[in-house]
Formats: structure tokens, C-alpha cells, sequence
């Protein structure tokens, strides 16, 4: 099993550190999502795992080695950073097979990570006549070519239709279920919750949590239940005597903060409330990234340096 | 991880860009038409020298292999394609190794099939005003010329990588060989002759009155190709990419 393991990881550029002593280890078989808004150290942790910048102090290594010593790295770590890196004018057939060739990747491989991506039929067109949303396919296309056993995608709904947008999720949660290490960094928070299972993230280089997705929602959004009725008074009435807290809406519903549905139908019942609408608010993890990202000050707005 | 299947991938780099086999294309054309064009001016000028005369499409025809270079180097900084080249092969010395390789050898072999053709085209518009030409003078300066091209080509390259831009490499490059072939140029003799361009040329020269021959020239051209390509794969293996 391969891991991803970032080790008190800080890069500086100039003065400004874009990663701050990072320390965090990316599982296998699980999707773990990247999250921080832009400029948080996302992409340039990503390119330090990958040996392409040099760390100021600190590691990252994959399943223990640095990514500089793995011979034929493709077979181990397949990477997405930049939809554009492929030559415009270089078809994205011949674009893989100059990746594959470099690795010893049996050519077969090519085709196969094009008919994965839904390229097939446009593999001998040039480049520059895709859609972005075709460049990221061909960019996740290079990072399945080696078969690795570690993924990593940088930003890759970008540009993606919904259909493209659905047939990453479901990828996502296969490469996880056949084992993998699967890293993906997103500033999309219902993108992520629809296909992330762990979360890491950052702010301003930091690490700010590294916990599992629901554990990190619950920790911070306390659910809640929406309720309409045509008897207001009787609901709040019947709602105090069990102490709970309830808050009435403009357009008439309530929301019962720290409640559930089952007691919250059960409480209307016995009490003869009528009910028009019982549901379950489900805490989001927009709501919860929102509610750890608020105490940082980098988040709020900040006055603009002339 | 060897250096094969490395420098195989770099070739097929080359080989799939139009825009790469097309520049060594305008470097044959180019150089066949000035020299067909120099040999069938009949020259009376007592300094005419007949070597150089056939094979001065070469002049013209370099920024064609300059262009080939830097281009070939230049594809690397686009788009962040260098960082998906270094997660293939996370050796830097050895990749910019296979690229340079890559960029020597087609550049000679097209640069000794340039020559020879220019040469021989040429040679038959000038008709009796070449036969005192040696049949060694002949070979050293179509070697020479392909040796030539093949130096001006990875000079840019190298160029390139240290700018990590072939519009700047380019810009800097044509200009000087423009400059210097037609306004400082003419002076044999003076330190001009130790210019990367001007050095090599001497190689295509009869006779030539300076500091250098032929083959201390090209070593001269050499020289400062080696420079550049040791700051190229100093600034490759160095930088961030």
C-alpha cells in the first residue's frame, strides 16, 4: 500500500511562505479531498510531492521514497496539474504515447486510458482544438496511463460538463475502491462532499484540518429539522415544552436547530401540530468550511494595498 | 530508468510537432536556394572565394536551425508542459541530455544533407570559377557546415533553457547573427572572428587570413555551445520547474 506522506513540509517563495510546515499522510483506498481557496498552498504542495519544486525544509515522499528516486514513475504516481501542459499542436494520441514511451508503458496503454476518458474518437485531433473540458479528460487520460497506484488531480472538474462532472465522481471512487491513493484538490466544497471521504485543508499554507469528511461536518454544523405548519402557535407551544430551539422564517417555516426528525414528527404528533413539510436539514460541508475558514483572517475581506 | 527510452520519447517530441521537421525543412530549402542563387552570380571579384560563395546559403539558412533548436526547448514552457515532462522522467540532467540529443542529431544529419546538396548545386551554376576547389577543401567544408549548423542548433537550445522562452532566444540570436554577419562581420582578423557564428564559419572558407582555421574555428563555436548548454542544464536542474 502507498501513501503519500508530507513531513513538516514549508516552501518559501521570496519571502512570502506559500506551505507552512505541513505535515499530513494521504491513506490509500479512499478519496481524499485537497480544500483551501485559491492561493492556499494546494497546487504547490502537490508539485513538491512530485519533486518538481525544491522544499525550503521539510519532506514528502510516496510510500516512503522521494518521488525523484522512483524509476519509471509513471507506473507509481499518475498526476494532473495543468490542463495545459499537453503541445497544442500535437495530437493527444501522439501526446500520450510521447508520455508512455518515456516510461516504457506498453502503447496499448494509450488507447485504453482514451477510451477510459471518453477521447477515442477525437485522439487524432490536435489538441488545440479541444474544449477545456477535453483537455482536463486528457490530462486525467496521462494521469491513469502507468496504471499508478497513487492519483493525484489538481482542480479536475474544471471545465467539465455534468456530464464529465458525474463520470469524475464516479472514477474517483472506483481508483479509491481498487485501493489506490486517490488526492484531489477542489475549491468546489458539493463537488468535493459528493466524492471525498477524508479531508485535508488548508489556509494561507497551513494545515487546518485533516479528518474524515463527515466528522468534519458534524464537528462544526450542528443538523437541524425544517418544519411547516399551519398552527404556528401550537408548534412553538408544543416545541418549548420539550426545550427546543426554534427560529420562524420569512416564508413561514421553522428550523429546529440540534434536533431530529424523529422526535421532531413524533413531538408534532402527539400534540396535534399539523404539519405541511418535516424535513431533515442536512448540515453541508459548504457550511462547515465556511464556519472553520471564518476565523481566518485571510478569508474575510481584507482592504486592498494600493 | 535508462536513457533510451528517454531520449526515444524526446525524438517522438520532435517528430510530432509539425512546426519542428518543418524548420529543418526551411533549413534545407533555404540554404540550397541562397547557395544556388550566390553560385549562378558569376563573380570577377579578386577576393572571390569560391567555397564560401557556394555554400553562403548557409547564412541565411541557420536562423532556420536556430529556430529548430529553440523551438524544440521552447515547447517545454508552455502551459506548465515541463512539469508533466519531469513527473515522467524526474532525472533533469539526463532528460535535458535526451533533448539535446535529440536536437544534435537531426540537425546534423539534415545540416551534412544541406551542405552537400547547396554545395552541389551551387558548384554547377559556378562552372569553371570553382575548379581550383580541392577535393579535401570540398569535404572539410561541407562537414564543417553540417558540424556548424548542428552547434548554431543546440546553442539556441541552450539559450533557450536558460531564458525559458524561445521568442526571447530568438530574439536575441537574430538580431546578433544579423548584426554581426553584415556590419562587424567583415573584419577578418579582429576579435570578431571569436564570435559563436562567425568562428564556426571560417570552416567554410578557402583560405581565410586570421587568428583561426577551420578547425580551431568550429572548437571556437564549440566552446560557446558548451557554454550555453551548461548554463541550460544548470537553470533546468536548479529552478523550480
Amino acid at each position: 500500500m502507498t501513501s503519500i506522506e508530507v513531513q513538516a513540509l514549508t516552501k518559501e517563495y521570496g519571502t512570502r511562505r506559500a506551505v507552512d510546515d505541513l505535515t499530513f499522510t494521504v491513506l490509500p483506498g479512499r478519496v481524499t479531498g485537497f480544500l483551501g481557496p485559491n492561493g492556499a498552498g494546494k497546487s504547490t504542495t502537490m508539485r513538491l510531492v512530485l519533486g518538481l519544486d525544491r522544499p525550503t525544509s521539510g519532506t514528502a515522499t510516496i510510500g516512503g521514497r522521494a518521488y525523484a528516486t522512483l524509476g519509471e514513475p509513471l507506473r507509481h504516481v499518475g498526476a494532473l496539474l495543468d490542463a495545459q501542459a499537453a503541445h497544442g499542436s500535437r495530437t493527444a494520441r501522439d501526446h500520450l504515447r510521447v508520455l508512455a514511451v518515456s516510461n516504457r508503458l506498453a502503447v496499448r496503454r494509450v488507447d485504453e486510458v482514451l477510451e477510459e476518458t471518453g477521447l477515442a474518437s477525437v485522439a487524432r485531433r490536435r489538441v488545440k482544438t479541444y474544449s477545456l473540458g477535453m483537455r482536463q479528460r486528457l490530462g486525467i487520460a496521462a494521469a491513469l496511463l502507468g496504471d499508478p497506484e497513487v492519483v493525484m488531480l489538481d482542480e479536475p472538474s474544471n471545465g467539465l460538463d455534468p456530464e464529465g462532472i458525474i463520470w469524475i465522481r464516479a472514477l474517483l471512487r472506483r481508483l479509491a475502491g481498487e485501493g489506490r491513493t486517490v488526492l484531489v484538490s477542489s475549491h468546489l466544497m458539493n463537488e468535493t462532499a459528493s466524492f471525498a471521504d477524508h479531508l485535508v485543508v488548508l489556509g494561507r499554507g497551513r494545515l487546518l484540518a485533516d479528518t474524515p469528511m463527515r466528522e468534519f461536518i458534524h464537528a462544526r454544523v450542528e443538523p437541524g429539522v425544517r418544519v411547516r405548519t399551519t398552527d404556528a402557535t401550537a408548534l412553538k407551544a408544543a416545541l418549548d415544552r420539550h426545550g427546543h430551539d426554534a427560529v420562524e422564517h420569512e416564508d413561514g417555516h421553522w428550523t429546529v436547530r440540534h434536533a431530529r426528525v424523529e422526535d421532531i414528527g413524533r413531538l408534532a404528533s402527539q400534540a396535534g401540530v399539523p404539519l405541511l413539510e418535516l424535513a431533515a436539514e442536512e448540515a453541508t460541508l459548504e457550511q462547515a468550511y465556511l464556519d472553520l475558514t471564518a476565523t481566518e483572517a485571510e478569508f474575510t475581506a481584507q482592504p486592498q494595498e494600493a | 530508468m535508462g536513457f533510451r527510452p528517454v531520449l526515444h520519447s524526446e525524438w517522438l517530441k520532435i517528430r510530432t510537432l509539425r512546426s519542428l521537421p518543418g524548420a529543418l525543412l526551411a533549413l534545407f530549402a533555404a540554404t540550397t536556394a541562397f547557395s544556388a542563387l550566390a553560385g549562378s552570380d558569376g563573380s570577377s571579384d579578386p577576393e572571390f572565394d569560391p567555397l564560401f560563395t557556394a555554400l553562403s546559403g548557409v547564412l541565411p539558412g541557420q536562423i532556420a536551425a536556430i529556430s529548430f533548436g529553440a523551438m524544440a526547448v521552447s515547447s517545454e514552457y508552455h502551459g506548465g508542459a515541463l512539469r508533466l515532462t519531469l513527473a515522467a522522467v524526474p532525472q533533469r540532467g539526463r532528460w535535458f541530455a535526451a533533448k539535446m540529443t535529440a536536437v544534435a542529431v537531426p540537425a546534423l544529419l539534415v545540416g551534412l544533407l544541406t551542405a552537400c546538396t547547396a554545395y552541389a548545386v551551387a558548384r554547377a551554376g559556378m562552372g569553371s570559377a570553382a575548379d581550383g576547389v580541392t577535393t579535401g577543401e570540398q569535404v572539410r567544408a561541407v562537414l564543417g557546415c553540417g558540424i556548424y549548423l548542428m552547434l548554431m542548433a543546440l546553442f539556441a537550445a541552450g539559450l533557450t533553457a536558460v531564458l525559458r522562452s524561445g521568442v526571447a532566444t530568438l530574439s536575441v540570436l537574430i538580431p546578433f547573427i544579423l548584426v554581426v554577419s553584415f556590419v562587424i562581420g567583415d573584419a577578418a582578423g579582429t576579435v570578431a572572428d571569436f564570435l559563436p557564428d562567425k568562428a564556426g564559419q571560417i570552416a567554410l572558407h578557402q583560405t581565410y587570413d586570421g587568428a583561426l582555421g577551420p578547425w580551431s574555428g568550429l572548437a571556437v563555436t564549440a566552446l560557446w555551445t558548451t557554454a550555453a548548454l551548461l548554463a541550460g542544464a544548470w537553470s533546468v536542474r536548479r529552478r523550480d520547474a
